[in-house]
């Protein structure tokens, strides 16, 4: 079956039950994504299907539907995103393990909602869990990256 | 398979609503329709078959979407422990799809397969959200659900007949309703089964849609 990834469009033999995850890590060696819980309860596994956010451990390749970005096609060679530029600036990641999900979640929130409160990107960044415990920066640097993308806008 | 026979026909003498048992195995959308001649039901039995669709639309495979305003799906039922509302602090907005914040579909897939294990999101063919607002079974009493039911400002704008619609075509599109009857993960489905439910509201429709008092 076919699947478009960051622009590029592959063409894999697996079968249809593996999840989206196992595809991109296993088949296509895209491993920005991470594998954490495969329940849908850590987030680490964080994707695009279409732009929006979607965990890719509970997505079943035969129910794809849509352009699969990973945190890999999330920006451009020459730039990065604004969720991207803010983790550096506020140094978000400890181990980094969760920090591909986090920033895949946060920037489809963004798309959602520019100007979010403080409440809701709690209320958002809950799903994913960061067992170094960055919240206060993660918090801080969705709230810096949607401010950035306002001054683009 | 997903072929739905819809079928009407008037009460047959002898016919009575232990007739009406029926039992579902596995997550088969084939729904047979009969419907019945209003009044065709009495009181007697048609508030038996309410208080049968009370007790499914009040289990929690099917009221811990259709919540209040608060817009906080539930997580209650035998697998779950205490009642709580669903982790992962989730609020679906006045969207009920959770557009505001995090869509459903992050996690919960749109998919006909229901086979998820336990503890992962649970999914069925149709997008997931919540009821709307007004359809409110958590917590409800069966006085108060058969109120909602029964108004048509507040149950989509149905009569008896178009519930009755409702339940088999969400069923054929292995919606909610078809998941609820046939769920994953080990949780306890609602009961009775698809077809007894959907006899069940012809019953009560075509007894005039009795409610109980208290």
């Amino acid at each position: 079956m076919k699947l478009t990834v960051n622009g590029t469009e592959h063409e894999v033999d697996v079968d249809p039950d593996m999840p989206l995850l196992w595809v991109l890590r296993d088949t296509l060696g895209i491993t920005g994504v991470k594998y954490g819980c495969g329940i849908a309860q850590c987030g680490a596994c964080t994707v695009h299907v279409d732009g929006a956010a979607v965990r890719s451990c509970q997505l079943p390749i035969s129910a794809l539907e849509g352009e699969v970005t990973t945190v890999e096609g999330l920006s451009n060679a020459e730039t990065l995103h604004a969720v991207q530029e803010a983790w550096l600036d506020h140094q978000v990641a400890q181990c980094g393990y969760c920090q591909s999900g986090q920033i895949m979640a946060a920037a489809s929130f963004l798309d959602l909602n520019s100007d979010p409160t403080d409440a809701q990107i709690d209320q958002v960044m809950s799903a994913n869990l960061c067992r170094c415990g960055t919240y206060p920066r993660i918090r801080a640097a969705v709230k810096a990256a949607a401010a950035k993308l306002n001054e683009g806008a | 398979m997903k072929k739905t026979l819809i079928t009407a026909a008037a009460l047959s003498a002898g016919f009575t609503l232990a007739a009406l048992a029926a039992n579902t195995e596995g997550p088969d959308p084939h729904v047979d329709v009969t419907l019945l001649e209003e009044g065709s039901v009495t009181q007697a039995d048609g508030l038996a078959a309410w208080e049968r669709i009370y007790e499914v639309v009040s289990h929690p495979r099917c009221a811990n979407c259709h919540v209040d305003e608060t817009n906080i799906p539930m997580w209650s039922g035998p697998t779950y422990g205490e009642a709580r509302p669903h982790g992962m602090n989730i609020n679906a907005g006045d969207s009920r799809i959770g557009a505001e914040t995090l869509m459903c579909s992050t996690c919960h897939i749109t998919s006909a397969d229901f086979d998820t294990p336990p503890n992962a999101a649970p999914r069925y063919g149709i997008d997931w959200s919540l009821a709307p607002v007004e359809f409110l079974w958590y917590g409800q009493t069966s006085v108060q659900i058969c109120a909602q039911m029964k108004n048509p400002d507040t149950n989509g704008d149905r009569d008896w007949k178009g519930l009755v619609d409702h339940l088999v075509h969400d069923a054929e599109a292995f919606g909610p309703v078809l998941w609820g009857f046939n769920p994953s993960g080990g949780r306890e489905p609602a009961p009775y089964g698809l077809q007894a439910h959907v006899n069940d509201m012809i019953a009560w429709g075509a007894a005039g849609q009795p409610c109980p008092t208290e």
